[in-house]
């Protein structure tokens, strides 16, 4: 990257849904240290009960966007951040903000599945384990609830007990997915749910997000266009810490506003 | 070899690597044959020692006569000769009699040698062995025929329970008694250290202390008075002793651990003397300044250490590891830290034996005497080596050991199980609680398995904290409160090491150096296959996902 970037202002031209905004971004940034700035003023609203997809080249902040929503960057020495994310008419940077709670409302699903090394109903119930739930009932009407959620249940409710590691990846993606959902939570935030997937354990995932659509307000980062085309109703482009365009997916994909959004998406950078 | 066509340079002795193959393995098996060579060193030697030896009676051309068990033989220079000669070793026993328990003998001046079937080998209580003939015995004042073997047995196993009886009503009974009357003192004196001398509290209770006092002291002359008719019971059960020069002499049955005709023993009656000498060996306390009886409470005394050491140590570093990893934010502080943590393991352990005399042994202990044992000092009570400050100084020599193998283990944990679990909501103590503490036990317990054999095989730093050649009395007992922490104790390493080089009678101690060797590595062995069990079933059940 030789030339300096011109800024470009945003531009908005989203699907609204019906049940109004679900987080309401605005002039966020975000620094990993002094110097490394990661997100430059970033402006988003994601629609409640929409699938919203960040898409972008490798280093473009959408990943960072995504865990800034659940505060999972808090991890990391030297962060700050400046700006505000609004959700359920709270600020989640606030001080106040009790974070655990927050990550309650909101499940989460890795790149990499992640599965806990327990059995796997151990697995789809750890976030009732983690408030102290130890009705048996309640644990196995939500195990049961959550892995049909996923699309999981005809094939593992024979062997419950079982490590969740003998699953194969996709099992454990949809596994890790029902996790996420077992607490039922308002949003699902996904970081590249599909990328360590074979094609046909990515179509099911697909399947399923698309599922999922109106019952969550779901936001993933992809690397796959087709995918971002195929699941998403909106899609936010991201470049070098911006947000460049924000738009319903089809717009986005077939007539883009942006030359660098043409760009990313016709492959000429990326 | 034919030379190939396509390499010009003759070939470089390093590119095919076989040499430096040739060098990794010969230095594996080096290692391998050390260990093995030590092994199998304390192994012989330590399995042999118990095994009866032949006695072999020896004539001198001077006419004397002796008989003892040949040790070994080795190739001399006489004094004022030129021509080399042979001489055997002997332990002909009979301190009490000769002044000295070993004797080299020439070869040149042996006369006659023979393994008569009546010759004996008597273990005393006293005076190490009386090697000689039985020629008689009395009991109760009726001459007993020692030809008679079950008889004379059957006696002799009579003198000796009676024999414990005596020893158990001094140790416990009598002990319990003038542990009561101490008690009463100190209750006074701590009254007194209160109130003031004088006073009318303080009165009162000596007052009452006295009534409590004479019936103890009644007490105590009865008890003294029925030991007094035992042994003068035990007094008139003898046998009587020739050694080979003809002297006779008379033993107390009581004080014969164990007798048997050495020439005429038969291999089942050797595998009984055998069996019998390591049953004493395991389970007897020593006798003889340690170079005989047996290391029970040496075995008792590492076991307890290694136990309370392991209980000190484990939650000190894995706390500290947990902190360190999980909690503290990376940075030189805790960079520094770590660089101690891992120098702290290279420190010399006889310096922690300093510390631990001088903080744990000196300061804390005689803090806490002076807050709560007043009425003991001078004497000290905490204020000295003992269990628990010898526990505590190991598990300070042992707990880098424990803190780097716990943080090794954490990190090892995935950064992705953190953040699955983080992101169901779960706080960082129920992450570590849930997750990287089950994935990391294997990895802790690892960590401990090496610092209790650490533990276990450290001495120096003991011999200042709290081991002695004798203790009195083991840590556990059967007086309240049960567990004596500040006791010294007895600790097989530094046995072997006491037996090894500080007793007066070397050649006898050598044996039993290797015994005391074998048992050491035996326990050490035996608490690690313990741990590794143990680990084991964790790590299964870790697997199983049922934490």
């Amino acid at each position: 990257m030789t030339a300096i970037p011109t800024f470009e202002p945003t531009l908005y031209h989203v699907k609204r849904g019906e049940q109004g905004t679900a987080l309401d971004i605005a002039g966020f940034s975000l620094w990993y240290g002094p110097a490394a700035r990661a997100l430059h003023d970033v402006a988003l609203a994601v629609e409640a009960g929409l699938v919203t997809a960040l898409i972008g080249p490798s280093g473009c902040g959408k990943s960072t966007l995504l865990r800034s929503l659940n505060r999972m960057n808090d991890l990391i020495d030297g962060l700050r951040t400046e700006g505000r994310i609004r959700f359920q008419d709270q600020d989640i940077y606030h001080p106040d903000t009790d974070v655990i709670a927050l990550r309650k409302r909101m499940g989460m699903v890795f790149q990499k599945p992640n599965p806990f090394p327990m059995s796997i109903f151990e697995n789809v119930v750890y976030p009732l384990r983690i408030d102290g739930v130890r009705d048996k009932g309640r644990l196995a009407e939500t195990a049961e609830r959550a892995l049909s959620g996923a699309a999981l249940w005809d094939e593992v409710k024979d062997r419950l007990e079982d490590s969740a590691l003998g699953l194969s990846g996709g099992q454990q993606q949809r596994l890790c997915i029902a996790r996420a959902i077992a607490a039922e939570p308002d949003v699902l935030l996904m970081d590249e749910p599909c990328s360590a997937l074979d094609p046909i354990a990515t179509a099911r995932i697909e399947e399923l997000i698309d599922g999922l659509r109106g019952r969550y307000t779901i936001v993933m980062v992809t690397h796959n266009m087709q995918q971002a085309a195929r699941v998403s109703d909106n899609t936010a482009f991201m470049y070098l810490g911006r947000l460049i365009e924000y738009g319903d997916t089809e717009t986005v994909f077939t007539n883009p506003k942006r030359p660098r959004t043409t760009d990313y998406i016709t492959g000429r950078f990326g | 070899m034919s030379a190939s066509a396509t390499r010009a340079r003759p070939p470089d002795l390093a590119a095919g690597g076989e040499p430096f193959l040739f060098g990794l393995g010969g230095a594996l098996l080096a290692g391998l044959f050390m260990i093995l060579g030590v092994l199998a060193l304390i192994l012989w030697n330590g399995a042999a020692t118990f095994w009866p030896r032949p006695i072999e009676r020896v004539e001198l051309r001077s006419g004397h006569t002796l008989a003892g068990e040949p040790i070994r033989s080795e190739r001399f220079r006489p004094a004022g000769s030129a021509a080399e000669s042979r001489r055997t070793l002997y332990r002909v026993g009979n301190y009490d009699l000769y002044g000295d328990e070993f004797r080299w003998v020439d070869e040149a001046e042996i006369g006659r040698r023979d393994r008569p079937g009546d010759l004996v080998l008597i273990e005393r209580l006293e005076w190490g062995v009386f090697i000689g003939r039985l020629v008689g015995a009395e009991t109760a004042g009726r001459a007993l025929d020692p030809a008679d073997a079950e008889a004379f047995a059957a006696v002799h196993a009579e003198a000796r329970r009676r024999w414990r009886g005596m020893r158990a009503l001094e140790r416990d009974a009598i002990a319990e008694v003038n542990r009561r009357i101490e008690r009463e003192r100190l209750d006074l004196r701590r009254l007194e250290l209160r109130h003031g001398a004088g006073s009318a509290i303080v009165r009162a209770a000596a007052d009452a202390a006295e009534s409590r006092l004479v019936h103890w002291r009644a007490e105590h002359g009865r008890l003294s008075e029925r030991l007094e008719r035992l042994r003068s019971e035990d007094a008139r059960d003898t046998a009587r002793v020739v050694e080979s020069g003809g002297r006779e002499v008379a033993l107390k049955l009581s004080a014969i651990v164990r007798f048997y005709p050495a020439n005429a023993l038969g291999p089942l009656g050797a595998i009984r003397v055998y069996l019998s000498r390591w049953a004493e060996f395991l389970s007897e306390e020593p006798r003889e300044a340690n170079t005989e009886g047996g290391v029970w409470p040496a075995i008792f005394g590492t076991l307890a250490m290694t136990v309370l050491l392991s209980l000190l140590v484990a939650p000190l570093g894995v706390m500290t590891a947990l902190y360190l990893r999980e909690y503290a934010r990376q940075g030189r502080a805790v960079a520094a830290v770590r660089i101690a943590v891992n120098n702290l393991a290279g420190v010399p352990s006889i310096v922690y034996g300093v510390f631990g005399l001088g903080f744990f042994a000196y300061l804390a202990g005689g803090t806490i005497d002076a807050l709560g044992f007043a009425e003991s000092l001078p004497n000290p009570t905490f204020g000295t080596g003992g269990l628990l400050w010898a526990s505590l100084t190991l598990a300070m020599l042992t707990v880098p050991v424990v803190i780097v193998a716990t943080e090794e283990a954490l990190a090892s944990v995935p950064r992705s199980m953190r953040e699955g679990s983080l992101a169901c909501g779960a706080s960082q103590w129920q992450t570590i609680r849930r997750i990287v503490l089950p994935r990391a036990m294997p990895g802790i317990l690892t960590g401990l398995i090496l610092a209790m054999a650490r533990g276990a095989g450290e001495v120096a730093p003991l011999m200042l904290t709290g081991v002695v050649k004798l203790a009195p009395e083991l840590p556990i007992d059967a007086s309240f409160p049960y567990l004596h922490l500040e006791r010294s104790f007895m600790h097989l390493g530094f046995h072997i090491f006491d037996v090894g080089f500080q007793s007066r009678n070397s050649e006898a101690a050598k044996p039993m150096v290797f015994v005391a060797a074998l048992v050491l590595i035996l326990l050490v062995a035996a608490l690690n296959a313990l741990a590794i069990l143990i680990r084991a079933r964790l790590a299964a059940r870790f697997r199983g996902g049922q934490f």
